[in-house]
Formats: structure tokens, C-alpha cells, sequence
């Protein structure tokens, strides 16, 4: 312990002598924080509508499926997603509406399910906190209805419920909406891909291999 | 046979590593390998040239990133605390390594009382630097990279020569040998959808199996205790959520103050490193989730010698590197060379600073020289360091060593340049010299115009590269004759 706690000590102290010239006490700190240049492209210009076409653009550019409902259509179009996967057992996070689990297909619901059990299970619905059309990120916090990192990693189909007014034209507007910052997060943009061959781009290397979002109107 | 271009013996311990004019020499003679190396760096420039144009506040988000990595090294001691407050208390057990060594013997001490014997890893340049792999198989244990390009490496005892996509310089039929052998798979094609396929099977089990696992990270957040990591495969996320244990080892310069400073440098990571507007996976976690993930979680924080680099003013600004390894692929030397000839885990413009002061100029000093200080490093770079100008100081201070040094006084290349000191001094000396050199170095231009070769210091140059021949007559000498006047011997 006392080596731990000397090496700590150490580095510490060598970090504060080479800065002992620059470093600022706690308020100039966080003035000289808040001084910081920030002048790039914070708000979106695009339209709510112009928003949405620039989201389904990016994500079909990775070939993601993307669809557009509102809430009252929303369940016939969950239905019609499991169907034309052609799969039939999913799982769901524990957190996810009832609803949403349509009749007709194998649900496992996430109560702390065994890692082997969610492998076994052809594919995942989850709910999403954000999307960021500039860069065609769907943004995962993990709450009850996105579900653990680990529901929404094996299976290797995943459909994504994401709000219409959840989405956002930048990435600097995501961070304005989230002031809490999240103890999990996952970034997706993209199904899991490699280049790692003669930069030859290869999509579904570890991660779900086919992603499909249905974007919800109110 | 193919497996000779990937160049298997690359020695990438800057102690051990030959200088780089030496190093490079066996790359330069291997087409295939440079033909790997243009091939890759080609597809990523192009790509990056086109999502760096689509956005038009690029130079707004490079000042803003610079500001931003400056400000957390100027603070570091502040952020660094911060951090191991909020991650200690979000669950996570941090640890401070002063050196290489210290950091391999808290993570094996760590494998022992987790009782492991195979540990399953996310790409980390990081643990490349303390070669933590070689030291955890001497110690049983067994380690299996994860990233495609890792187990490439891995798999074919091969070093890594990018830091990005560091088995660029290996190409497909190269893989398939090395997957074939290795995997017991003698039926693949070299089809690269079929190699991948490979790896996700070979790899799978061992994600679902092996409960300890070893990361680097891209960011550290002091305010909340946070750790990001930044991928494309998705290896990343399995490692970051499968195992019971995590252990993340992380440079002591990788911290930002704020969760919401990831809007800018996420903005710039993808984009300068792969040509993406965003990779595919990033993934962000704060010490432990109860039943989502490892539950036991440590981080190293390593010094290894950024401490003393932060302490001088004009070198500092090689820690605000976020390792999108822009530079090397925009290097002109880089292209040529690849990656194994800078004898180090960090190769390129980067490395040409870093390496030789993560060794505290002792090993490495050839380094500094490998650039033509053309800049392009410092245009491309998301965080504005100014490789050119550190490369400068670090090559007077290499000078200043050898100046030191008894008999370096007799170097040729020192009289030569004592010579030229001279020389330059008054035009007519110059002017002199030019008629002398046009004749000394004409008996070695060929017919093509160009010296092929050269005796003694001169050879420096030719043996990896040609030199043009000097015309028949100077500026001076034209321009007196389209003026129709005498040149003006030794004029002001």
C-alpha cells in the first residue's frame, strides 16, 4: 500500500511542479474553462422534417432499415420489423412497454439473464435516448427501456425505438439536452465494421450485424 | 514468399531499436510492403479529405480542441484528482504507475488475485508502450488481442506499424496464411469478408468465456470519473461488457474536465483517424453498474514520462494528442518508410516527437531527423500540436548532446557543416564553391541528370535516395544574361 500511495505521491507531485508556472487554483480554473474558444457549429439549421431525412439518409448510408410511424401506428410497425427479419426469438429489456412485444413471437425479458441465454436469442427491441442526424448517431443511455449494454450487443439483430423529438440536427445540441451526464452510454453509428484488411470495409465483425430504427412521430 | 513483406522482426523497443536511417533501409528495398503501406494510407486520406470538407467549422473545432487539451495539461494535477474522486466513488479502484514496470506489476498482481490465466484485450497503444503482452505470457498468462488487426499481429508474431490500423502493411494473402496456420483453418480464401468471418468465430468464445479483460482509453472525464473508448468492431463493447473484471490503462494526459468537451474532440477523432463522420461504437462507463457489466473495475494511470514532457513549455503540446494518427498517414516519410522503421509503438510524425522523449532523450534521437519539416502533420492535426516546431527544439537539443561528445568534432557531416557555415557566409565564397561543386558533382550526374551515388557524408543521401544534378548555370548567371550584364560578384 505504502509503495501504491508513494507512487501516487510521486506523479502527482511531479505533475504539479512542471506545472507550477500554469496551473490555476479552483476559480481561475473554472473561469479559464468557461473562457475556453467554443466557436463551432452549435445549433442546427435544418428543419424538423429536413432533420429526420438527414438522420434516415446517414443511417442508410450504413444500411441500416429505417421506417417512419407515429405512435398510434407504432405497434403494427414493431410487428412488421420482427416479421420481415425473419426471426422469432427476441429479447426484450426489462424496462421495455409490454406492448410492444407483439403476439406471435418468442420474448425473453431481461431480468438479469444469463449471458448464454441472451447469445441463444436471434435479435433485441430497445428503446433509444437520442439520435444525432449529423453524424446518423442513435444515442443509448441505458435506462430500463434500452435496456443492458449486454441485451443490445449479442443479439445480432436489433430494432431501435427512437422519438421524433428526441433527435437532434449536431452533436453539441445532444450535449445540451443531456446536462446530466449518463453513467452508461453507447454511441452507435454504424453496424460493427472493420478495415483492418487492405482498408477493404467489412460490416458485422463482433457487434449486431443488422440494425433497423423506427423513428416515431407524435 | 508474401510472409517476408509484412517484415516479421520489426524491433519496436526504442532501447533496442536501430536508428532510423538503418532501420529503414530493408523497407525501403521491399516493394510489396510500401505498396501495402501507400495502398491503405491512399484509401484513409482520401476518405478524411472528404468528411474533413463537409465540415465547415473544422478550424473552429481545431482552435476549440487545442484550447481544450491545453487547458486540461496546464490543470492536470486538479483533473487527475477529480477524476480518481468521481471514478473511486462511482466504484472503480484507480492506480498510479510511475513507470513501465510498475504498471505490468499492478495489472498482474491484479490477474493473480482475480486467480486469471487468460485475459481478452481491446487494442491499447498504451499497453503496446509498457509491452505489457510479452511480460504477461512470461507469467502464464495467457492474452488474446480482440481487434482484427491485433490478432493479425498477434497471430502472426507480427509488429504493429500503425496506430490506428496498425496491420495496414500486411496484406490479404498475408492474412490468410497467417489465419490458416494459426487457426487451423487451411480451407479460407483470402476474401477479406471471409477473414473477418474467421476472426468473429475464433474470437467468440472467448468473449463469452474468458471473465477479465484489459482496455485502453480515449478519454478519461474528470468531472464524473468516466472512461470512453472508441471503436469500430464491436470487440470493444464485448470486452467492456462481458467480463467480471476490467482493467483499463490509460496515460496520465488522456483526461478532459467535462463530459460535454466530447462534443468537440468526438467530432474530430473519426474523422481524422478513419475518414467516418462517427466510428461505429463509442462506449462510456463510469466505474461500476450494480448488474450491468464488470463489477470490478480498475484504472492505471500512467506517467512513464509524460510528466517530465509536460513540464517544458514548447514540448508540452505533444500530450494533447488524441492518437488519430492524421500525421502519419499525411507524412511523406511515413508513406515511404511505414511504421517499423521508427522503432517504436508510436510511429510517424507523432512518434518522431514522442518516442524520444517518453525515453527522456536518451534512446531515439535519430527520430527528430526522420521529417522533412514540410508540416503537413501540423495542418492536418485536430488539436493544432505543432509537430514541426517541436521536432526543431528536439533536434538541437540532440545536437547540443552530441556536441558534447569528444571526437564528434571530426564527424564529416559536423566539418561539413562547419564547411558550409563558411561558405554561406559571403556570396563570392558561395559563388566560388557553386562553380567548384558543379564541377566536383558533375563527375558523379548521370546522363539522366541525376546522382545516383556519392562517396563518404554524401552517400547519406544517395544510398536511399537521388539527388538532381546541379544545372549548368544559377539564377544569378540567368538573370545576368537576360539583362544582358555581367553577374554581380559578392553585390549586396
Amino acid at each position: 500500500m505504502s509503495a501504491a500511495t508513494s507512487s501516487r505521491e510521486r506523479i502527482l507531485s511531479s505533475v504539479r511542479t512542471a506545472t507550477k508556472d500554469i496551473a490555476k487554483d479552483a476559480t481561475n480554473r473554472a473561469a479559464a474553462y468557461a473562457g475556453l474558444p467554443r466557436n463551432y457549429i452549435r445549433r442546427g439549421q435544418l428543419s424538423a422534417e429536413a432533420r429526420l431525412e438527414l438522420l434516415t439518409e446517414r443511417l442508410r448510408e450504413y444500411d441500416a432499415e429505417v421506417v417512419e410511424t407515429t405512435q398510434a401506428g407504432l405497434l403494427a410497425a414493431i410487428k412488421a420489423q420482427l416479421t420481415a427479419s425473419g426471426r422469432h426469438c427476441f429479447v426484450a429489456p426489462e424496462g421495455l412497454p409490454a406492448a410492444w412485444m407483439a403476439a406471435g413471437f418468442d420474448w425473453k425479458i431481461d431480468r438479469n439473464l444469463a449471458t448464454a441465454e441472451i447469445e441463444k436469442v436471434e435479435g433485441v427491441v430497445t428503446a433509444a435516448s437520442y439520435g444525432i442526424a449529423d453524424s446518423g448517431t442513435i444515442v443509448l443511455h441505458h435506462a430500463a427501456d434500452e435496456g443492458r449494454r449486454v441485451v443490445s450487443l449479442l443479439p445480432d439483430w436489433h430494432l431501435l425505438v427512437l422519438n421524433a423529438n428526441r433527435v437532434v440536427e449536431t452533436l453539441p445540441e445532444y450535449f445540451d439536452r443531456c446536462k446530466q451526464p449518463p453513467e452508461l452510454a453507447t454511441y452507435i453509428s454504424g453496424p460493427s465494421a472493420t478495415a483492418d484488411i487492405e482498408m477493404t470495409r467489412i460490416k458485422g465483425v463482433h457487434g449486431p450485424r443488422f440494425l433497423a430504427v423506427i423513428l416515431v412521430h407524435d | 514468399m508474401s510472409h517476408a513483406a509484412a517484415s516479421s522482426h520489426a524491433e519496436l523497443d526504442p532501447r533496442k531499436a536501430l536508428p532510423f536511417p538503418k532501420a529503414v533501409l530493408p523497407v525501403l528495398r521491399n516493394p510489396q510492403l510500401r505498396k501495402n503501406v501507400a495502398h491503405a494510407i491512399d484509401v484513409i486520406q482520401a476518405k478524411r479529405a472528404k468528411l474533413v470538407a463537409e465540415k465547415t467549422d473544422w478550424q473552429e473545432l481545431r482552435t476549440a480542441a487545442s484550447a481544450l487539451r491545453t487547458h486540461a495539461l496546464e490543470n492536470l494535477g486538479a483533473y487527475l484528482e477529480q477524476f480518481e474522486e468521481r471514478c473511486t466513488a462511482a466504484g472503480g479502484t484507480v492506480h498510479w504507475a510511475a513507470d513501465a514496470e510498475e504498471a505490468r506489476h499492478i495489472i498482474l498482481d491484479i490477474l493473480r488475485q482475480e486467480n486469471a490465466s487468460e485475459v481478452i484485450k481491446i487494442k491499447t497503444m498504451t499497453s503496446a508502450e509498457i509491452q505489457l503482452n510479452p511480460y504477461l505470457e512470461g507469467n502464464g498468462v495467457s492474452t488474446f488481442e480482440t481487434d482484427l488487426a491485433e490478432i493479425i499481429l498477434q497471430l502472426g508474431e507480427l509488429e504493429p506499424s500503425h496506430i490506428v490500423v496498425p496491420a495496414l502493411h500486411v496484406n490479404r494473402s498475408q492474412v490468410r496464411e497467417i489465419f490458416a496456420r494459426r487457426m487451423g483453418r487451411p480451407e479460407l480464401s483470402d476474401d477479406p469478408k471471409e477473414l473477418t468471418n474467421a476472426a468473429r468465430t475464433f474470437l467468440r468464445q472467448k468473449f463469452l468465456s474468458i471473465p477479465t479483460a484489459i482496455s485502453g482509453a480515449n478519454f478519461l472525464i474528470a468531472e464524473t470519473g468516466a472512461v470512453g473508448v472508441v471503436e469500430s468492431e464491436g470487440n470493444g463493447r464485448m470486452c467492456l461488457t462481458l467480463p467480471k473484471t476490467m482493467i483499463t490503462i490509460a496515460g496520465i494526459e488522456k483526461v478532459l474536465p467535462s463530459f460535454q468537451d466530447l462534443e468537440v474532440t468526438l467530432q474530430l477523432l473519426a474523422r481524422s483517424a478513419t475518414g467516418e463522420r462517427m466510428n461505429p461504437y463509442t462506449s462510456i462507463w463510469t466505474g461500476v453498474k450494480p448488474g450491468d457489466g464488470p463489477q470490478k473495475f480498475h484504472v492505471v494511470l500512467l506517467d512513464n514520462g509524460r510528466s517530465s514532457i509536460l513540464g517544458k513549455s514548447k514540448e508540452r503540446q505533444t500530450l494533447k494528442c488524441i492518437r488519430c494518427a492524421a500525421c502519419m498517414n499525411s507524412c511523406p516519410v511515413y508513406r515511404q518508410t511505414g511504421g517499423h522503421a521508427y522503432g517504436s509503438v508510436y510511429p510517424g510524425p507523432i512518434g518522431a516527437i514522442l518516442t524520444p522523449q517518453l525515453m527522456q532523450m536518451k534512446h531515439a534521437q535519430t527520430l527528430p531527423f526522420a521529417s522533412s519539416l514540410c508540416g503537413a502533420c501540423y495542418e492536418v492535426c485536430p488539436v493544432k500540436i505543432n509537430i514541426p516546431q517541436v521536432l526543431l527544439e528536439l533536434r538541437s537539443q540532440v545536437v547540443n548532446q552530441e556536441r558534447k561528445q569528444v571526437g564528434r568534432v571530426f564527424d564529416p557531416m559536423y566539418l561539413g557543416l562547419r564547411a558550409a557555415n563558411l561558405l554561406f557566409a559571403q556570396a563570392w565564397i558561395f559563388h566560388t564553391a557553386q562553380w567548384f561543386g558543379r564541377m566536383g558533382l558533375g563527375m558523379f550526374t548521370g546522363k539522366d541528370g541525376w546522382i545516383h551515388w556519392l562517396p563518404s557524408v554524401g552517400g547519406k543521401w544517395t544510398q536511399t535516395r537521388d539527388l538532381r544534378g546541379l544545372p549548368s548555370q544559377n539564377f544569378h548567371e540567368w538573370w545576368a544574361k537576360q539583362r544582358g550584364s555581367k553577374p554581380s560578384k559578392g553585390a549586396k
